[in-house]
């Protein structure tokens, strides 16, 4: 077994933690603190080429290789999660299907400009009354002379009410739950095409989340993207381990970032006339820190290599998702526990990671709901 | 026109470095950068490169093998090519050996200017520079902070002074000696990246110049370090106190002149 990166991973992993360093890091509070979406940091960014990080060199892609894609995601979380969502929105689920199935003009039109940053890409699934469970989702389409006709509302879309273009996520009959499940592009200026409210969230601040409105939007026959109509939840499963892994590894983006502010501080913080560090009780929070950040790593980049080698990850990805989640919870939260009130106040670092990683919770199914679907897995049909 | 610029990885300044030993030699935490200054000359050494266009940049350093990621970092950033001239069995303290070998290496390849930082960050000794050029007998300019194009194999170069600026024109082949505030070094583009992944690196013995490695030894060496020690701890914070801010300034002045002895 061999768990080391190779040396032009670990070059990778070194130039895009110094590029998140440079770029990124030194503005995470402002864009937290106004909760604008930071166009110039965009421009700046998606300048580097890192939007065509998945796809490959032929369209201008970087072609990287799984593991790179969970390097990539964990540093850019460690930086400022409320860009990083943006950023991985473009890079993955908002360009994933156009990739995979739009024609020659849709590829020119939205995803070659997404992949340069020109334009901005989304992804709708989540309604008001339906997120992990897909199956009721409500959002319609039907046929309209040679096109499609769509009905409905999208809520909690990264990046919805600045996107350029989304990817909907919509049922050709709501009674056949995921059996009826399609992707259809929609773009900006389409009319019926709105956004509708955006949502003031607790964390992720900087990335523009809100709700997407589809009034009688009609698209022409090439934006329903997939080789068959109805196989839209059989789509989906190409490239859910890789989202479900990519949430564990910006899970253990934001860990490490807690960990080092975490251990600096008790380095040198002075109480009862020496640091901290030197208390039993601190140290013992970071063995068991480092200890549970070790296992959430083996997992998800265990998840990317079994992916990257065409092997069966959705336990793994799932789980993997969950328990890096739930470390970077725990993580987080002792380093409130380290930092003492400061980790209370909007001045210090803490209180936004925990904000931040309360919603990595969500995104990639809830836990519950995963649970639900490893253990279904594991035990089969009885 | 040709580009040599000479780089050096040192220890990250986040890395931790204890003192071992018996305060003979350091340990470093494995985590190490291209040293902060070299960062000026490679992005001076490209701009100069986009300028004229027909220009070869090429990156150097003598060190160890993990040395090989600090010219990753100046291929991404867009040199042409790196060499590494591998330290393992000659690595010494003293830096009139370093200079040997840079300046060997630097006859053998070729060069029509020579770039490098001020000083490496980790012994600050800031003496390669001029070393390497006295051995090749080329002019130098240190504390660069501004390069024009070269032009009719010249080029005009800034330089700070006490209290001002001094523009000097130098003929080339040259060596500048860069510093901070001559440029912001670019963020390499992913293309870069991609081509530093997948580049070879050379990684050559010292002899492969023709540089007389009998004179690079240890027992050549003429500068030994002797011991480390780690500066001294801070003095603790001193907070005046008194009821009024009369008293506490009346108190101040007191401890700056009795205590720290500075009024």
């Amino acid at each position: 077994m061999d768990f080391q990166l190779t040396e032009a991973q670990d070059f990778f992993k070194k130039t895009v933690a110094d590029t998140i360093d440079r770029l990124i890091l030194p503005k995470a509070d402002e864009i937290d603190e106004k909760d604008e979406f930071p166009w110039n940091l965009w421009r700046e960014f998606s300048r580097l080429g890192y939007l065509g990080l998945r796809y490959p060199e032929e369209i201008g892609g970087m072609n990287a290789d799984k593991v790179m894609c969970m390097i990539f995601y964990e540093e850019i979380a460690r930086g400022s999660v409320g860009f990083a969502q943006s950023v991985i929105m473009n890079i993955l689920m908002g360009t994933y299907f156009l990739y995979r199935f739009g024609s020659d003009a849709i590829k020119e039109r939205c995803l070659f400009p997404a992949m340069r940053g020109e334009k901005i890409a989304t992804m709708c699934f989540t309604e008001d009354q339906s997120g992990s469970d897909l199956g009721a989702t409500r959002t319609t389409f039907v046929r309209d002379g040679s096109g499609w006709r769509i009905n409905g509302t999208k809520m909690w879309i990264t990046n919805g009410p600045i996107c350029d273009f989304c990817t909907v996520l919509a049922t050709s009959d709501p009674t056949k739950g995921l059996k009826g499940l399609n992707f259809l592009l929609v773009e900006k200026g389409t009319p019926g095409f709105s956004s509708g409210q955006v949502i003031n969230k607790l964390g992720c601040r900087g990335t523009v989340t809100g709700e997407l409105i589809f009034d009688n939007v009609w698209v022409p026959e090439e934006n329903l993207l997939g080789e068959e109509l109805d196989k839209g939840v059989f789509y989906l499963g190409e490239v859910l381990d890789e989202v479900r892994l990519m949430t564990g590894a910006m899970a253990l983006g934001i860990a490490r970032a807690a960990y080092d502010e975490a251990l600096e501080f008790a380095r040198k913080r002075i109480a009862f006339g020496k640091p901290i560090g030197v208390n039993q009780l601190i140290r013992e929070k970071f063995a068991e820190m480092d200890t549970l950040m070790n296992a959430a790593r083996l997992m998800v980049y265990y998840g990317a290599w079994m992916l990257e080698n065409n092997m069966e990850s959705r336990i793994i990805a799932a789980e993997a998702k969950m328990y890096a989640t739930e470390v970077c919870l725990k993580v987080v939260d002792e380093l409130t526990r380290i930092y003492g009130a400061n980790a209370f106040a909007h001045e210090y670092k803490p209180q936004r990671f925990f904000r931040d990683a309360r919603f990595l919770l969500y995104g990639g199914g809830t836990h519950e709901v995963l649970k639900d679907f490893i253990g279904r897995t594991i035990i089969g049909k009885l | 026109m040709k580009i040599l610029v000479f780089v050096k990885q040192v220890a990250d300044t986040e890395a931790r470095i204890t003192i071992t030993n018996n305060g003979r030699s350091l340990e470093v935490e494995n985590k190490y950068a291209l040293n902060f200054f070299d960062e000026f000359a490679i992005e001076e050494a490209l701009r100069i490169k986009e300028r004229l266009k027909d220009v070869e940049v090429v990156v150097c350093s003598y060190g160890p093998k993990r040395s090989i990621e600090a010219l990753r970092t100046a291929i991404a950033m867009g040199a042409d090519r790196a060499v590494l001239i591998d330290s393992k069995d000659l690595d010494t303290d003293d830096p009139l050996i370093t200079a040997k070998i840079l300046s060997g290496f630097a006859k053998g390849d070729g060069f029509d200017m020579i770039l490098c930082g001020k000083q490496a960050i980790d012994d600050e000794n800031a003496t390669i520079g001029p070393m390497v050029a006295e051995m090749l007998h080329i002019p130098h300019v240190g504390l660069v902070t501004k390069i024009e194009t070269p032009e009719g194999g010249e080029v005009r170069v800034d330089r700070d002074i006490e209290g001002g600026r001094q523009t000097v024109k130098v003929k080339l082949p040259c060596l500048l000696i860069v510093q901070k505030g001559i440029n912001e070094p670019r963020v390499p583009l992913i293309t870069g990246v991609m081509k530093a992944m997948k580049a070879n690196i050379p990684v050559l013995d010292p002899a492969t110049y023709g540089i007389d490695v009998n004179s690079c030894t240890k027992e050549e060496a003429k500068v030994k370090v002797v011991r480390y020690e780690s500066p001294g701890g801070r003095p603790p914070v001193k907070f005046i106190e008194g009821a009024t801010a009369e008293e506490k300034a009346k108190r101040l002045i007191k401890v700056l002149k009795e205590e720290a002895r500075v009024l």
